[in-house]
């Protein structure tokens, strides 16, 4: 089946009811946004701090020495076809010269730190979007143009501080600074408006839209939208139609319309999910091991709820087997907690009844919902007098003084050595909102 | 190649204006004179910050020194030795 294109996107922005509105729209709480995107992050971080690394083709993993995925590939190893995610067994075939080096997520999440204090020099409305990307917000007095010079004052501070590269994208609005920053890379300045960013992307593959994975893109090339342009273009009731209230709302991205607000790490919004994943380091079909692993992840995720003050409702297990195929499947528990049994008890089920008794290679653990901690949860129905909760305040206290593989749970203990050094990227949100900024001079 | 190695090393360090700084240190028999201090970040492994230090010696070898204040002692968490790596 194909789709009747409309012929000229509506405006104004939001579509007749927006037309019909009789409140005049807010005006834009910034002038220009700014994507900034470090290039190749953890690689350009190693070599930034290695020199003679540089020039070099260099891919950051977990242990070399072990089975794992590519967890950065610099700009010099791409061109072997080594990308992020691949395995590292096919990364050495393809790129044997390169330096394969251990990452270490604090290096990266110190060094991130530094660059938003950068950032806030800058501006204070800063959103940290992931370890290596960050969104800028100018004041409104600031047009486009201002926005593309202070993108190349704070690119040029960037190599000259850090030896880093960063390509940024600068544009009305959250989406199309972050589809701009992707256009050149390494180390591009990339400018678009409305009229630009539809210049640009509407000849593209309908997955290159931020927000439009491989499944969802598949379906809309079935619906005869094969191209951005064809779902801006798109009729907005077969949209609804066939998404449902997302599909308005993609075809206004595919226009480069977004009011996805910034925002600023000092109005940071809580996390909406915790998680933990290992690779195994060898795919393993041992029923005993393989919930011994979920044991370890689900006491991970338990301790960072906790130590974040959360509780979350909704336990999620994720399973991918030697042919790379993962299910990931979830539960509610029955009511919000942040304890590892809890969590375990759901997480053990989910496994066993979707587990296909095959070797896997991954196994995950998250849990969503998220609701902050009540300065007393009830943990059993059967009360011990608070027993169960002193004791865990008593763990906690012990990791907190000793470091997290003081205390584990016995049946992981033979694996916990090196699994409880990971240390999560969620660490940084919470670091960053500790510090609030200076008000800085947008 | 990068050797994973936290070997405990003897590290002249000089602390001024309130940080301190790796200047040269003693390992497998010879010493390293820290010509630059590329980078810095630290871990927490409970109530203890542990200090690392990315620095690059005179030869152009790299070397990744870590301050352990439970010691108080210094590791040679990692060194590059310009080998070929070892498939995994």
């Amino acid at each position: 089946m194909t789709l009747p294109f409309d012929p000229e996107p509506a405006e104004p922005v939001g579509g007749p009811a927006a037309a019909a509105a009789v409140v005049p729209p807010k005006p834009p709480r910034h002038g220009a946004i700014l994507l900034v995107d470090m290039d190749a992050f953890f690689a350009s971080v190693e070599q930034s701090l290695h020199p003679h690394l540089r020039g070099r083709p260099v891919i950051v993993c977990g242990d070399p020495s072990r089975r794992g995925v590519v967890t950065a590939a610099s700009y010099e190893a791409r061109p072997s076809g080594v990308h992020a995610g691949m395995p590292l067994q096919e990364a050495r075939r393809l790129c044997p010269h390169a330096e394969y080096v251990e990452g270490n997520p604090e290096k990266y999440v110190e060094l991130s730190l530094e660059l938003l204090d950068l950032y806030f020099t800058h501006t204070p409305d800063v959103e940290p979007f992931s370890v290596d990307e960050a969104f800028l917000g100018l004041a409104p007095r600031d047009t486009l143009a201002d926005g593309l010079e202070r993108a190349r004052r704070i690119q040029a501070q960037i190599d000259e501080r850090f030896a880093l590269g960063a390509s940024i994208g600068i544009g009305p609005n959250k989406l199309v600074a972050k589809m701009a920053a992707g256009l050149r890379k390494p180390r591009g300045l990339t400018l678009l408006d409305v009229a630009g960013f539809r210049d640009a992307f509407w000849p593209l593959d309908v997955q290159e839209l931020w927000g439009v994975g491989p499944k969802l893109a598949a379906r809309m090339r079935e619906l005869g939208i094969a191209t951005i342009g064809d779902l801006a273009h798109a009729p907005e009731p077969a949209l609804a139609g066939a998404y449902g209230v997302i599909g308005p709302q993609l075809r206004e991205a595919a226009r480069g319309h977004d009011a996805t607000p910034l925002v600023p790490s000092y109005e940071a919004v809580d996390p909406k999910s915790m998680g933990h994943e290992v690779t195994l380091e060898r795919d393993s079909g041992d029923a005993a091991q393989l919930e011994s692993v979920l044991l370890r992840l689900c006491d991970q995720v338990a301790r960072r709820l906790r130590k974040e003050g959360f509780v979350g409702r909704v336990v999620a297990v994720r399973l991918r087997d030697s042919s790379f195929t993962t299910r990931i499947r979830q539960r509610a528990l029955a009511g919000h907690s942040d304890r590892a049994e809890r969590l375990f008890e759901v997480a053990r089920a989910l496994f066993r009844d979707h587990w296909h008794g095959g070797p896997l290679r991954l196994l995950g653990v998250s849990v969503s919902a998220l609701a902050p901690s009540p300065d007393s949860v009830q943990t059993d129905l059967f009360a011990d007098g608070g027993r169960a909760d002193r004791l865990l305040e008593a763990l906690d206290h012990v990791r907190d003084k000793l470091g997290e593989v003081a205390v584990v749970p016995a049946a992981t203990l033979r694996r916990a050595k090196r699994g409880l050094r990971h240390v999560p990227f969620g660490a940084m949100a919470s670091r960053v909102r500790q510090a609030p900024p200076d008000d800085g001079g947008a | 190649m990068f050797e994973s190695l936290n070997d405990p090393v003897d590290v002249l360090t000089a602390f001024t204006g309130g940080s301190m700084e790796p200047l040269r240190f003693r390992w497998r028999g010879r010493v390293v004179r820290v010509k630059q201090v590329t980078g810095r970040w630290s871990r927490r492994e409970g109530q203890a910050l542990l200090r690392f230090f990315a620095v690059e010696g005179a030869a152009d070898d790299s070397y990744e020194l870590c301050y352990d204040p439970r010691g108080p002692r210094w590791l040679l968490s990692r060194a590059w030795t310009g080998g070929p790596q070892a498939a995994g």
